[in-house]
């Protein structure tokens, strides 16, 4: 049993340190994105405004200052923060492919490459692929 | 409807009766400003610069389960008496004591609102909670989402009786106006800590953000005064004069009937001494459009000074007329006794979002240096009333950006500044109070605005050294808001305009916290499948990265955030640094690889100072990921002198509330409330290692 936790454990931080794949490498589609942006306008835009730069007091989610609050983390420490709490007022209510597709759409306007596969909808596929604010 | 939550241990009473020996006035920070005057000053020096980056985490405080989600807007500054930390907290924004040497929870008060507290304009946990006390019974009041003032007792956090009814004042009823359209869902609430002076709470009023507001009417925020002891009204003063009252005629067409908001919805402050009370009011319903409401509308965005007897005002001063940039008074007062070419003058100075220090004799309310009223640029939205002037401090000069001139873009490269201009030529740009215009495709789209909505300082608010005679503020130096107006559709507003962009729908514009607190309907775990969104087929929004900005830099050159040391008795700017690291953004931008970039601060409206008797404390507002340190964010401290760093230490996540400090056995410690981005609500207590707070002198 012990040897087992400990395997699993292992494999689990193998994983992370496998996370070589970043948002610069086409982890999402331009279609996703598309299906993104409306449901963005519908449910988010109130709030983050539809250049995404966010209002008085929501943060942007593009630009400099959304790149820096979430570089070297994961997207899918990103996408658990939307999924749990956003839209505010009705948080939850998205559910996993709708807020995959709303997560596309931000990468999509911070002007992150597409590519020909969709972003994943589970929360630890997504914890594979890292935030990087510039490509290295 | 209501459902209350003590939970409080036998070892509770006894770790309050243990501390009670080495109180020390100087150590505690018994209000939200640390005193009443504003100052956010403790004369401390155990941390200080030699040891500062060796602070170590004493205990943190997870704020998650208080309420029934975590949150993410953590803003409370705790207040810290007799060896206990009280404070706001969650979702729920209940009261919580602590230990404060050991972040042990003593008892924690939540109040169930129901629908009243879905329905609030402020949810979430609030800025935090007042003591007080007589020397024999200890009290805590705060106010909850729903606007109800509860009283506790400090020992136990169970109400007190003999307070309102069963320790509770609803703050919805007494108020010389009925909140419409009635008591579970009309629109009023308040965020910020209470305020108690000489047995007199002092309570304002907040409402929901106000670009777009539903309606030319709204409810009123007047201020009023308790009794500490029984709950009772004492005093009212109309923040909206009522027909007979001086002022009223500042609202033309009748509109002082009907206009609603112009609350005081940040910090109070208090001179008890000269018995008088300091109101930094708000702007009047439609932060941008005023056409509903011709003329000067006193006492909107003014300083005003009451009674703390009797809520009669005493003096006011308005620092915006007829108020269009949201230029809300949005931090507390400070008071400050200087020294002006040989005259001891008795001040009170008000930082504010336009990074003008406004500084007036606190008794008669004149200003110490002139304030000039100055001509300002006539717009022509349709309908709006504008103000032909506007007054200007000659001394000191503006510590943070108030206008969008050319010279403020972005220079890193001629390029750079070249796509700058490009973008800006769809914009109306000007100095200080260029008025917003309507939004049109061919432009301008909007007016860019700096050091207005969440530009300068904003709530945190600054600090002052009483010995000194210096204001510590931090400001938001590139802090952009285009003002564009658009006319609404009907079902959004009864309104001839709010705040939207030509070609974009017209949105009602929400503030962080609403139907986000404890009392909104739970979370429900979303649908298994399916999408149920309108699709798009171009992914990218105008220009990417939000449009304003240039390859994902800001279109605003450093420095992006600044503290300014200010001197009051010459009026003058001692030193200004950024404050805040290189965001990765542009630390990382290969257009900007190898060049020697200074460090250039950060964006954002959340970060308070703390003064001590060496050091400015200030955490910051944004993540950064460096050679140095992981994911996160340092607490800088700075030489007070000179503004030069000393020392920082890591935490892990942004602060989203400003720094508090206190002594305990001869300990010293530093709180801040830190969460944002994928980091919930956490209080953290930072002290030095054992070893080397032996040997420190303690004050």
């Amino acid at each position: 049993m012990r040897t087992g936790i400990a395997a699993a454990l292992l494999i689990g931080l193998l994983g992370a340190q496998d996370a070589t794949r970043s948002v610069w490498d086409g982890v999402y589609s331009e279609e996703q994105a598309g299906r993104g942006r409306g449901l963005y306008n519908q449910h988010c835009a109130s709030c983050h405004a539809d250049t995404l730069t966010g209002g008085e007091m929501s943060p942007p989610l593009a630009g400099g200052e959304f790149l820096s609050n979430w570089n070297g983390l994961t997207l899918g420490e990103l996408f658990e923060r939307i999924r749990t709490t956003m839209p505010q007022n009705k948080a939850g209510k998205l559910s996993r492919e709708a807020n995959a597709d709303i997560t596309a759409y931000i990468l999509s306007v911070n002007k992150f490459p597409a590519g020909k596969t969709e972003l994943p909808h589970s929360a630890e596929f997504l914890k594979e692929i890292r935030i990087e604010s510039e490509k290295k | 409807m209501f459902r209350m939550t003590p939970v409080i241990t036998g070892t509770v009473l006894m770790a309050l009766c243990a501390s009670a020996q080495t109180r020390s006035k100087d150590g505690e920070w018994p209000s939200y400003a640390a005193d009443l005057a504003g100052t956010r000053y403790r004369p401390l020096d155990q941390i200080n610069a030699s040891n500062f980056s060796k602070l170590e985490v004493a205990w943190r405080f997870k704020t998650d389960s208080i309420g029934n989600r975590p949150e993410y807007k953590l803003e409370g500054t705790p207040l810290m008496v007799n060896g206990v930390v009280y404070t706001t907290a969650g979702s729920r924004r209940a009261a919580i004591a602590l230990d404060a040497v050991t972040g042990e929870l003593l008892w924690v008060h939540g109040e169930h609102e129901g629908e009243r507290g879905a329905a609030a304009p402020r949810q979430l946990s609030g800025r935090g909670l007042a003591y007080w006390t007589d020397g024999k019974q200890e009290r805590i009041l705060y106010v909850t989402p729903g606007y109800r003032l509860i009283c506790l007792d400090a020992k136990t956090g169970q109400p007190v009786p003999s307070f309102g009814k069963n320790g509770v004042v609803d703050l919805k009823l007494d108020d010389d106006q009925t909140i419409l359209p009635d008591l579970t869902t009309g629109e009023i609430g308040l965020q910020s800590a209470p305020v108690v002076a000489k047995d007199t709470i002092i309570i304002g009023a907040a409402f929901r953000e106000g670009m777009t507001p539903k309606s030319m009417r709204n409810n009123k925020g007047y201020v009023r005064g308790f009794d500490v002891k029984t709950g009772k009204r004492l005093w009212i003063f109309h923040t909206i004069p009522m027909k007979n009252e001086p002022g009223y005629n500042t609202w033309l067409n009748g509109s002082a009937e009907y206009t609603g908001n112009t609350g005081v919805w940040t910090q109070i402050t208090v001179d008890e001494q000269l018995g008088l009370v300091y109101l930094p009011v708000e702007s009047p319903t439609g932060d941008y459009y005023g056409g509903h409401r011709p003329g000067n509308n006193l006492y909107g965005e003014s300083l005003v000074c009451v009674d703390l007897k009797t809520g009669q005002m005493k003096w006011y001063y308005q620092l915006v007329h007829h108020p269009l940039w949201d230029m809300d008074i949005s931090s507390a007062p400070i008071l400050a006794d200087i020294n002006v070419n040989g005259r001891a003058i008795k001040a009170v100075a008000q930082p504010s979002k336009q990074g003008f220090l406004y500084v007036f004799d606190r008794v008669s309310g004149k200003p110490v240096w002139p304030i000039e009223e100055r001509a300002v640029e006539q717009g022509s939205v349709p309908g709006e009333w504008y103000s032909p002037t506007q007054p200007f401090p000659t001394k000191p000069p503006a510590y943070s950006r108030n206008g969008v001139l050319t010279d403020d873009l972005i220079d890193f490269t001629p390029a750079m500044r070249d796509a700058a201009l490009t973008i800006v030529a769809k914009y109306h740009i000007g100095p200080v109070f260029t008025p917003p215009v309507e939004s049109k495709i061919d432009g301008p789209l909007a007016t860019l605005t700096l050091g207005t909505a969440s530009g300068g300082t904003n709530w945190p608010g600054a600090s002052y050294d009483p010995e000194r005679h210096i204001v510590y503020a931090y400001a938001c130096n590139a802090c952009l808001t285009p003002i564009g107006l658009a006319r609404p559709p009907k079902a959004l507003s009864d309104m001839d305009f709010v705040a939207g962009t030509a070609g974009q729908e017209v949105r009602n514009r929400t503030g962080p916290g609403e139907g986000a607190g404890a009392d909104s309907p739970m979370p429900s775990r979303a649908p298994a499948a399916g999408r149920g969104g309108r699709g798009g087929a171009a992914p990218a929004a105008a220009g990417g990265f939000g449009g304003l900005s240039v390859q994902g830099l800001p279109l605003i050159k450093p420095p992006y955030g600044t503290i300014s040391a200010i001197n009051l008795d010459k009026g003058e700017i001692v030193w200004q640094i950024a404050h805040g690291d290189t965001p990765d953004a542009i630390r990382n931008n290969p257009a900007l690889k190898g060049r020697d970039i200074p460090r250039t601060g950060q964006t954002g409206y959340n970060v308070g100072t703390l003064i001590t008797k060496s050091l400015v404390i200030a955490g910051e507002g944004q993540r950064t990921t460096t050679p140095e340190h992981p994911p996160g964010a340092l607490l800088r401290a700075y030489d007070k002198a000179t503004g030069k760093d000393a020392g920082a230490v890591f935490m892990p996540a942004p602060v989203s509330g400003s720094p508090m400090t206190y002594m305990v056995n001869g300990k010293q410690y530093i709180i801040v409330a830190v969460s944002g981005g994928n980091y919930s609500g956490e209080y953290i207590a930072f002290t030095l290692p054992a070893a080397e707070e032996h040997g420190q002198s303690s004050q």
